[in-house]
């Protein structure tokens, strides 16, 4: 039962989780004791589009000997209500850029849609469903609905890449909205964000990597590109108001379910109220420009300083140019008084011997691993390949053993903080925050 | 008695400095230059049966270099083989750690010296590479570390960071037991309890680099053209990466006016390529070069350029590109060179 929007309040998700156990395809979309069924036909026809001559869907689950290759984008099944109700905002309801519907949202959390297929400038991104990589990466662990697309004849990429985001989001919702009326395996209630006088303020700047098409983020709906550092609920974040359109380095890319699973949000949410106040999240741009990187960070500083904030944890989004964005802000922070902590890739080198940093900060020097983009993994051979026939990276069949480097695992080395892949000078031994 | 093999560049066997970079590999027998005083500090327990050496740009600029010189040094039955000691030398470090490695796979005994910031030092395989200082100034000190180190491996000892062992502890990968972002939140709550130093990463060491004297006359000068925007050929037909780059490949510029749209394309997987391709020249800024050459600006446009893709490349293999880079355009007789990046 969803609360009616004017119950709405900022900061408050209340989230109605429901476990995918098993799935398949059938005549209908439908949901059963945690069994999710496709139906082919109608993802095919909310994916539909005049630049797209034809659609496939097909499931890749946990254990099933099968390679996604070229993946681009992933979306978690999330409705809150009929159409979706104001999930996905600016995308399944266009108009004004409406906040969010109502608080509650009905998840199904271990699915996910997954688009993979060939698009320029797209940075081959691999998802194995066994072997050493699945556990690195989120959608090693989740029931992939894969849709492959075969573009049309002379048609424009960029409308590919728009008709491919718009269907999968639409078929997210659509997934999600297969529960609506079953109840939940379970229901969270994420804290009210009310400030707590006595502890920290804490929050958290997301930079999403925002340079051009194929390598951009929206909100709301709209690019974030050439935008200004701004505040966002993280209510809204719940609800898929950032949606990926960014195909660069896969591990270092944020798709659309680890926005909507937002680590770092979920981390201060756990400790609001006992050793934190949760103060906010911020979005930034990450520009192309050493120049409006500067400008771009001494504005997100200040307004995380008018704000109060006492300590901030920074996230990235792309490779070495990423750090720039993080350096600077990290030391604007700092000279502003704001304790400033980044989540950093690791590049040091197959040996894990080089600098492992590209541009570091220089005053604020509180930094934590996702491990490190140059470590080798040898990948077994697979039973079918999803996405693409071949690895055009290495130029050999998808279905083949190969060797790939970490940078190649969608969200291997989450700058979101999804992943417990770290590095230290110690082979053994589990993470502790300690010295240098 | 343990038989000696000692590798050196053109200017420590005295053949030359620059001038002589390009002098192919050569042997002669017993200790020369810096080698005498090395015998000296071996004593009559060793002996440096012969020396081996090489044009600097030539060891780091051609492939077959290395192969050559492994061949000289093997026709002396070494029982061990030392090489430098490089300071920070690139094109010699490089060297030098190629011909260790090269004499380590071949199965012999073989060891390196330079400065811990040399590029060499990542491209030694399996031989150990003993810490320079960074000059030859330091040539005293240099020697005692290698003479030490040499009796060491001769009597069948691990060396070790007390002997002058150069190489970081490796960081490695590893799961943690939570994730990334519920460290973040530790890491901040010990920050503002007071914790200055907390870290999971430490802050990297960058080189830094001396810019080199300005050249003094462009007009006479022969300018080479370079850039890290993964322009190519068409057809990409040396298979340039678009990220993580482990080459850099070299093409004809030599009778082309300017850089035509269609039969050049930047492969680089970084940046929007479209305007790039629309017009390569504002990669690899050839109809600008062949305009100042016109006008007398520069003295010559090298009829090469070379190129890489700026792209997640690992600092150890950049390092080695530079070196490599430098090599080849000596080695053509370009005296500048402007690199575009992206």
């Amino acid at each position: 039962m969803n609360l009616p929007p004017s119950e709405y309040r900022p900061g408050v998700s209340i989230m109605k989780v429901h476990h995918v156990r098993r799935v398949g395809l059938g005549a209908v979309t439908g949901w059963r004791d945690g069994a999710l069924t496709v139906s082919a036909d109608e993802a095919r026809d909310l994916l539909a589009a005049p630049c797209l001559a034809r659609v496939d869907v097909t499931w890749a689950s946990p254990g099933d000997p099968i390679r996604i290759v070229k993946v681009l984008d992933v979306v978690e099944p999330r409705t809150k209500g009929p159409g979706g109700a104001g999930i996905f905002p600016g995308w399944l309801n266009p108009g004004p850029e409406a906040p969010v519907g109502p608080a509650v949202t009905h998840v199904l959390r271990g699915a996910a849609v997954v688009v993979a297929g060939y698009l320029p400038r797209a940075q081959e991104a691999v998802i194995d469903m066994t072997g050493p990589a699945a556990a690195l990466s989120p959608f090693g662990g989740t029931h992939n609905l894969v849709v492959e697309f075969t573009p049309a004849a002379d048609a424009d990429w960029a409308d590919v890449d728009d008709a491919l985001r718009r269907g999968s989001l639409a078929l997210a919702a659509r997934l999600a909205e297969a529960v609506l009326g079953a109840p939940p395996d379970e229901e969270e209630t994420l804290p009210d964000p009310t400030a707590v006088d006595a502890l920290p303020r804490v929050a958290t700047i997301t930079n999403l990597q925002t340079q051009g098409v194929f390598k951009d983020v929206f909100v709301r709906g709209n690019s974030f590109n050439g935008k200004a550092p701004t505040l966002i609920d993280p209510a809204e974040i719940d609800d898929g108001a950032v949606v990926s359109g960014q195909f660069g380095h896969p591990s270092l890319r944020n798709p659309t379910w680890v926005h909507q699973n937002h680590p770092v949000v979920q981390a201060l949410r756990a400790r609001h109220g006992r050793d934190l106040s949760f103060a906010g999240v911020v979005l930034s741009p990450e520009p192309v420009s050493a120049a409006d990187k500067a400008a771009v960070s001494a504005a997100a500083a200040r307004l995380c300083a008018d704000q109060g904030f006492d300590a901030v944890i920074l996230t990235k989004e792309g490779g070495g140019n990423a750090d720039a964005d993080m350096a600077l802000k990290m030391d604007a922070l700092e000279d502003l008084g704001i304790t400033a902590i980044g989540l950093f890739a690791e590049m040091a080198g197959p040996d894990g011997t080089g600098p492992p940093i590209v541009v570091a900060p220089e005053r604020a020097t509180a930094m934590v691993s996702t491990g490190n983009y140059d470590t080798r993994l040898s990948l077994p051979e697979m039973e079918r390949a999803l996405g693409g026939a071949e690895l055009a990276l290495l130029g050999v069949a998808a279905t083949s053993a190969m060797e790939l480097p970490t940078a190649v695992i969608l969200a291997a080395l989450s700058p979101l903080g999804w992943g417990s892949l770290t590095c230290s000078p110690e082979a053994t031994g589990t993470a502790t925050t300690g010295k240098a | 008695m343990a038989r000696i093999v000692h590798y050196l560049n053109q200017f420590f066997v005295g053949v030359g400095g620059e001038d002589a970079a390009a002098s192919p590999p050569s042997s002669q027998p017993g200790p020369v230059g810096p080698g005498r005083r090395l015998a000296q500090l071996l004593g009559t327990e060793h002996e440096i049966v012969a020396t081996v050496s090489c044009g600097d740009d030539d060891a780091a600029g051609r492939p077959e270099a290395v192969a050559e010189i492994l061949a000289l040094i093997q026709a002396a039955n070494p029982d061990l083989v030392v090489a430098g000691p490089a300071f920070t030398s690139g094109r010699y470090g490089l060297a030098c750690a190629r011909v260790a490695a090269a004499a380590s796979a071949a199965g012999l005994t073989a060891l390196a010296a330079m400065h811990p910031d040399n590029p060499g030092v990542d491209e030694a395989g399996a031989a150990p590479v003993v810490a320079s200082g960074e000059a030859a100034r330091l040539m005293g000190p240099a020697l005692d570390a290698v003479a030490a180190a040499v009796s060491k491996v001769l009597a069948g000892e691990a060396l070790t960071a007390a002997d002058g062992l150069v190489g970081l502890a490796p960081r490695l990968p590893r799961m943690a037991d939570r994730n990334a972002a519920e460290r973040a939140v530790d890491l901040v709550l010990a920050r503002l309890g007071g914790d200055r130093d907390a870290t999971e990463v430490p802050l990297p060491r960058f080189d830094k680099v001396t810019p080199a004297q300005p050249v003094a006359d462009l007009s006479t000068a022969t300018v080479a053209i370079l850039t890290e925007g993964a322009l190519v050929p068409d057809d990409n037909p040396g298979a340039l990466e678009s990220a993580r780059a482990t080459k850099w490949l070299r093409y004809s510029l030599a009778g082309v006016e300017e850089l035509v749209p269609g039969e050049w394309r930047s492969v680089h997987g970084g940046f929007s390529t479209v305007w790039a391709n629309a017009d390569p020249n504002r990669i690899l800024p050839l109809d600008a070069a062949r305009q100042l050459e016109r006008e007398g600006a520069i003295g010559r446009l090298h009829d090469a350029f070379l190129v890489t893709a700026g792209n997640g490349t690992s600092v150890a293999n950049a390092r080695r590109f530079g070196v490599e880079w430098a090599a080849d355009l000596r080695h053509s007789g370009a005296r500048a060179a402007i690199l575009t990046a992206t």
